[in-house]
């Protein structure tokens, strides 16, 4: 309702406000709010953060101007093809750079926005330094995107603005934003649940790039003249990265309201302290952002989130509600996850040295030994965090030789970390959220809520680890024996046949160590195959169907509990001859 | 061939001096796992510096260093007990947000103070040239090389040969065990801050008789700084030295053979292409 009211408020103000000045400063602040929301989208939402947006605002600027200039094509088609054009050109320097920690990706793009202008300033077709003028027309206006007063372009600006704002509206409501937020935090840890976080990176920051392209293009339509010094310039790159991060990054509003804060600053203040030249407002600005990297990395909307904190956490012990006990089935003969031979180097360490494990369905595998034995790297080899030097995986019959993590959870393998891995800052609903199976999704289906029946399941998984009163609680707020929980109940989100856990009851105090048992074991009768690493012998005695014992990288014993605690090997490897 | 040869030794020289500029970041980045984007902004406010020495006090560049110098590192000290050491703990976006929000600072805190204009130091006592059979070296250029050789010198004498200095490398191999055998890495960092601007400053000066400065050169020397540690490797300083040498060499080699007016062009696409090529080499983590 509010955000309607506004919108008339905005379509009308022309109409009521004639003046220029104001009019022009308003139309500043929609092409900013729109580069800000843009870069939002990769920078905000998924953490990538760019310095490089004038590349793509320049290119549009530049091709719908070159397609109009010499060709006659109408801004309307150049636009589109400037925003195809970033898009590609955003995916070519993502795919190498998202790889990498993230300050490569940032000075990948500030060296792309560097070369662009040195390009473009030696680039003749283009006329080089002396820069483009857009022929002007003086018919079918609407069709060439010009216009001798500024209400039009008042009107197309706030046109893009509420576009730019639309699209991050239906990021952050769909499941896309729960995405983007989970991979910002942790990218591993996403992988792990089996989302396949370079084509989310590479999904947003296309559209990033398409929604900045059309602002240039709108922007060399408004000013009617461009060169690279006024489209290409890393002042605008950084500018845009000032108002996201002022105004708020990863919300809907936050760019927005950024945007309006610096540009009406910005333009009020050079207009009275014209003679300082610029430079004071920024001097603020940098000191602003100091301020919120020390204090409020939220920005603005982060300001205004505090001021209505939401109510205390819910009281502990609620009921829980396990799934019906199933008929306690022994495991099958079907032999479901088949290691064989792994093997994985650390320069003169072997690690792993031929390690085989067979898996059945319907089983409970315990793998213990002392540090240092392989276990995890193991775990790491077969979930494909790590590529094993010799060695096959199998997963009812199908190879997983050289897949990445994500598409390992896919085939029906999952895994949790030793050292816990969850998403802290989205709340123990969006981070089961983002463990739903993602076989057959593609980044435009995320776009919309998750499907009732996956809410349903996430329900139903936070009741079995009895969270479902924590719904909408950050998870770094958990205490870790649930968040030890919650990392269970997000691997069984994903619906893997098999579920490895590194040790789901280290650092647990004994009675959730109990429920944790607990749930497993009603789980498995269920029918749900679980390979557990673990140190506590209690915790694997009353899981385990079968046991292998690790030494030095090396499987030395396989049996039940019983046996393999009898095995000669075993108690030299832990007591000594 | 005579251009070529003039061109190697040229981008040696001004390699060196990047490697210098490289020093600081690479020190910063390996003992506190932070990059400083701001980090080339020092170097333009230590240019700044120089030259007001040199255009109010007539201070010759030469005798600024023991004046710039400290006073740059007093400003790596202020950075990190202000700032850095609150984000220390904090996500790499925030650690970023706040060399960013510096970087933005303290460009626009010189936009203010001296105006866009380019500033350069004239008739410095390093100028003129050496005569090298048909070569000729710029003198400023020599001087800054072998100044560059001789930090790099002492550092290492410094990391290698003294305490304070392997207590340094203990830090940033793992400042936790570091810490259990005794060494404060809060000290450590607020040192590796102090000598990495303090080698800026000591760039700066060098650079000043034949490079001018203005409130934005810091984006191109970021990137050459960064480009330097990339190609050189982060495993230890002496790459940035080795790196910067790369770049130097790129940038006067093929703007002397293709086109000058694109040399930075030639050296951001190489640091492009390392990225691409060897991106899991780079860093040497995971």
């Amino acid at each position: 309702m509010i955000p309607a009211l506004g919108l008339a408020v905005l379509v009308a103000l022309p109409w009521m406000v004639a003046d220029s000045f104001f009019l022009n400063a308003m139309i500043l602040v929609f092409l900013f709010g729109t580069l800000a929301s843009a870069w939002n989208l990769i920078g905000g939402y998924a953490g990538q953060l760019s310095f490089g947006h004038a590349v793509f605002f320049g290119l549009g600027a530049y091709t719908s101007t070159v397609l109009l200039s010499r060709h006659g094509v109408v801004p309307w088609v150049g636009g589109a093809v400037g925003a195809v054009l970033a898009a590609a050109l955003s995916l070519a320097v993502g795919y190498p750079t998202f790889r990498l920690r993230r300050h490569f990706f940032a000075l990948a793009t500030l060296a792309l926005g560097e070369i662009a202008r040195i390009t473009f300033l030696n680039w003749e077709y283009v006329g080089a330094a002396i820069g483009l003028y857009v022929p002007l027309q003086f018919r079918n206006r609407l069709s060439y995107l010009m216009w001798d007063a500024k209400p039009p372009y008042y009107l197309a600006a706030l046109a893009l603005g509420v576009l730019a704002v639309g699209v991050t509206a239906v990021v952050d409501r769909g499941r896309m934003g729960i995405y983007l937020r989970a991979i910002n935090q942790d990218e591993d840890a996403a992988r792990a649940v089996g989302l396949d976080t370079l084509r989310y990176k590479q999904w947003a920051m296309a559209v990033s790039a398409a929604l900045t392209a059309l602002a240039g293009t709108l922007y060399a339509q408004y000013v009617l003249y461009i060169d690279p010094y006024n489209v290409l310039t890393a002042r605008i790159s950084l500018l845009v990265v000032v108002i996201a991060l002022i105004g708020g990054r990863g919300t809907v509003w936050g760019p927005v309201v950024g945007a309006a804060f610096i540009v009406l600053l910005s333009e009020y203040t050079r207009s009275t302290l014209g003679h300082l030249g610029q430079g004071y407002d920024y001097i603020l600005f940098g000191l602003l952002i100091m301020l919120l990297a020390l204090y409020e990395p939220r920005g603005a909307m982060g300001v205004v989130r505090r001021l209505r904190r939401r109510s205390p956490l819910p009281v502990a012990g609620a009921a829980k509600d396990r799934p019906p006990e199933a008929e306690a089935g022994p495991p099958t003969a079907e032999a479901l996850l088949v290691a064989r031979g792994m093997t994985k180097r650390f320069g003169g360490i072997v690690a792993l040295d031929g390690v085989s494990l067979q898996v059945r369905r319907g089983e409970i595998v315990g793998v213990i030994g002392p540090n240092g034995a392989g276990k995890s790297t193991l775990f790491d080899c077969i979930t494909g965090f790590q590529r094993p030097d010799a060695g096959t995986v199998e997963v009812g019959g199908l190879s997983l030789r050289h897949q990445p993590p994500h598409r390992i959870v896919h085939h029906g393998v999952v895994r949790t970390f030793q050292l816990l891995r969850i998403f802290p800052e989205l709340t123990v609903r969006e981070n089961l959220l983002v463990a739903q199976p993602h076989r057959a999704e593609s980044p435009w289906a995320a776009l919309r809520p998750s499907p009732r029946e996956v809410e349903e399941r996430a329900a139903r998984w936070m009741r079995v680890v009895g969270l479902e009163g924590y719904r909408d609680v950050p998870a770094g707020e958990l205490s870790y024996g649930q968040q030890k929980l919650l990392s269970l109940a997000m691997a069984l989100m994903t619906g893997a046949d098999v579920v490895l856990l590194d040790e789901p009851t280290a650092g647990v105090n004994p009675a959730v160590i109990q429920e944790v048992v607990a749930c497993i074991r009603e789980l498995n009768r269920g029918g749900q195959t679980f390979v557990v690493i673990e140190h506590n012998m209690e915790v694997i005695d009353a899981l385990a169907h079968r046991v292998y014992f690790m030494a030095d990288g090396r499987v030395l014993a396989e049996g039940t509990p019983q046996q393999v605690r009898q095995n000669p090997q075993v108690l030299e490897a832990y007591y000594g001859r | 061939m005579d251009l070529f040869v003039q061109a190697v030794l040229n981008g040696v020289l001004l390699g060196l001096v990047y490697g210098l500029v490289a020093l600081g970041l690479s020190l910063i980045w390996g003992v506190t796992d932070i990059v400083n984007l701001a980090h080339a902004e020092y170097l333009m406010w230590a240019l700044y510096a120089t030259y007001w020495l040199w255009a109010l006090g007539r201070l010759d560049p030469v005798y600024a260093v023991p004046l710039v110098v400290p006073a740059s590192a007093l400003l790596g000290y202020l950075t990190y007990r202000l700032l850095i050491r609150r984000v220390l703990a904090a996500p790499m976006v925030s650690q970023i947000f706040a060399t960013f929000g510096l970087l933005f600072f303290l460009r626009y805190a010189a936009f203010a103070g001296f105006g866009p204009d380019v500033h350069g130091v004239w008739g410095s006592r390093l100028e003129g040239s050496l005569a090298l059979g048909d070569l000729y070296l710029s003198r400023p250029r020599v001087a800054a090389a072998v100044v560059s050789l001789l930090a790099y010198g002492g550092l290492w004498l410094f990391l290698h040969r003294t305490k304070p200095g392997k207590a340094l490398q203990a830090t940033a191999q793992d400042r936790m065990v570091a810490q259990t055998l005794g060494i404060d890495p809060d000290r450590m960092f607020a040192l590796s801050w102090s000598l990495g601007v303090g080698t800026v400053g000591l760039a700066a000066v060098f650079l000043s008789p034949f490079y001018q400065v203005s409130p934005t050169i810091g984006d191109t020397f970021l990137l050459l700084a960064f480009a330097s540690v990339v190609l050189g490797g982060f495993d230890s300083v002496s790459g940035a030295l080795v790196g910067g040498v790369g770049i130097g060499l790129v940038e006067n080699v093929l703007g002397a053979l293709i086109a000058p007016t694109f040399k930075l062009l030639f050296v951001f696409i190489v640091f492009l292409l390392v990225l691409v090529v060897r991106p899991t080499g780079l860093l040497g983590e995971r």
